[in-house]
């Protein structure tokens, strides 16, 4: 059960949140991944699934893309990636690799917010004479945009969840003390290194989800947050 | 190619214990989830969607090793591994669940009670067969995403197809880790077409338009 204990002194030893392996260093490790590869993934993601939404070009291949991206596990493909762009440079096949992992969801949340705007709002634009641009970044984009955040939450989900797994690749993260604390049997840095990792999501997914819900306020329109 | 024939075998083994430890996840967490769905009332329905919206969003892993503190278990062996399933199924399955029994027709329920039907009649002859497609929709995900988060369990020592990724990993063996990668996904397709199959037989009215031609 629960060492309340052992628990309190593991976070109560100044050795386990300074230094190359501690708390503060690995959690902003653990950040700096998931953020820099969602933002690369989005460089490509949300103008590509604006682009679909908009043509109506491609639907097939987002809704292909939505189901194969949930059948393949995330690990399996983060270790191929690694293994296959090189360990030279983990740090870079890493981020590639859950870039790759964010991709889907973004892509789908850009392009489901595009699709789901009614075609009389973008008739109405059109006949106020506004050009194909002035449509996709003064009507499109702002109405698609709890959408585009719902995208953002989903890929948050899955990329910081991958990479707990990163220090089976040889990098840091919070799953370091998980991944280490099994080897040596240190279970209480196990679970304490667990404990941050939920606060850590569900503090993220809980801004991401209040963030969401607030632009679909904004706009007047109801958020559809039932489905994760 | 060739390392996946020539250890085909392993490779099946590995395959069976990956099945025995998603299956019994799938079916518990649906039945759980489809059970929640029916029994909480409405205004309890928001805090329910933040609490499952929380826990799926925490890490399959950082789930995994919890467990044992909360729950008293062995951090190693199947045990959490099946339990985090079944949470993870439910979470899922709960919001299938819910939309899939608000999508029955509330004239068709009235009628049924005209007909003079009692609830538990009208539950097992009408709102369960027509919410059989969403139910089937919602079941569809939850086998493809267990099948594919059931793979991390191989990091707390469950020997299933995702050993093939650490193993693939540790011996630079791009093929293994590949292979593991197939192996996953041709269970999680079968096991959709299973579904879908599944759905269809227990649907006929919805295909019998060819039969009235």
């Amino acid at each position: 059960m629960l060492d309340v204990g052992a628990l309190g002194a593991w976070f109560s030893d100044a050795a386990n949140w300074t230094g190359r392996y501690g708390l503060v260093n690995l959690l902003g490790e653990h950040l700096w991944l998931t953020f820099v590869s969602i933002a690369l993934a989005s460089l490509i993601a949300v103008p590509l699934g604006l682009f679909i939404g908009h043509t109506g070009r491609g639907e097939v291949f987002v809704i292909g893309l939505g189901s194969l991206s949930r059948a393949i596990p995330t690990m399996g493909l983060l270790f191929a990636l690694v293994l296959l762009l090189g360990v030279e440079f983990r740090e870079l096949s890493v981020v590639l690799a859950l870039a790759v992992i964010a991709l889907p969801p973004l892509i789908a949340g850009a392009y489901s917010g595009v699709a789901s705007i009614p075609p009389s709002i973008r008739d109405s634009a059109t006949a106020q004479g506004m050009t194909a641009w002035q449509l996709v970044r003064h009507v499109e984009l702002p109405l698609a945009s709890p959408s585009i955040i719902g995208g953002f939450r989903i890929a948050f989900i899955q990329v910081v969840s991958t990479v707990v797994l990163a220090p089976l690749v040889g990098l840091g993260g919070l799953g370091f003390g998980i991944i280490q604390g099994l080897a040596l049997r240190n279970f209480a840095q196990v679970t304490a290194s667990s404990l941050v990792i939920i606060a850590l999501t569900i503090t993220g997914e809980l801004l991401l989800g209040y963030w969401q819900r607030r632009a679909a306020d904004r706009l007047g329109i109801p958020t559809n947050l039932e489905k994760p | 190619m060739e390392w996946f024939i020539a250890n085909w075998s392993f490779i099946a083994g590995l395959a069976w214990t990956h099945l025995s430890i998603s299956i019994p996840p799938i079916i518990l967490g649906s039945v759980i989830a489809i059970v929640m769905a029916r029994v909480i009332p409405t205004r309890f329905v928001t805090p329910t969607r933040t609490i499952l919206g929380a826990i799926y969003a925490i890490p399959s892993l950082a789930l995994f090793v919890v467990l044992p503190a909360v729950l008293g278990t062995k951090f190693i062996g199947p045990t959490n591994v099946i339990i985090a399933l079944t949470i993870y199924a439910i979470t899922s399955m709960y919001f299938s669940a819910r939309d899939a029994f608000r999508q029955v027709p509330v004239a068709t329920m009235t009628t049924s009670r005209a007909l003079g039907m009692n609830s538990r009649q009208m539950f097992v002859h009408v709102e369960l067969p027509l919410a059989v497609p969403g139910l089937i929709a919602g079941l569809r995900v939850v086998a493809a995403s267990t099948i594919s988060i059931a793979s991390i369990g191989a990091v707390v020592g469950v020997r299933n197809l995702g050993y093939l990724f650490i193993d693939g990993f540790q011996r630079k063996i791009p093929e293994e880790i590949i292979s593991g990668l197939v192996a996953i996904s041709v269970i999680a397709l079968a096991l959709d077409a299973g579904l879908w199959l599944l759905g269809r037989a227990m649907t006929p009215w919805r295909n019998a338009k060819v039969a009235r031609a």
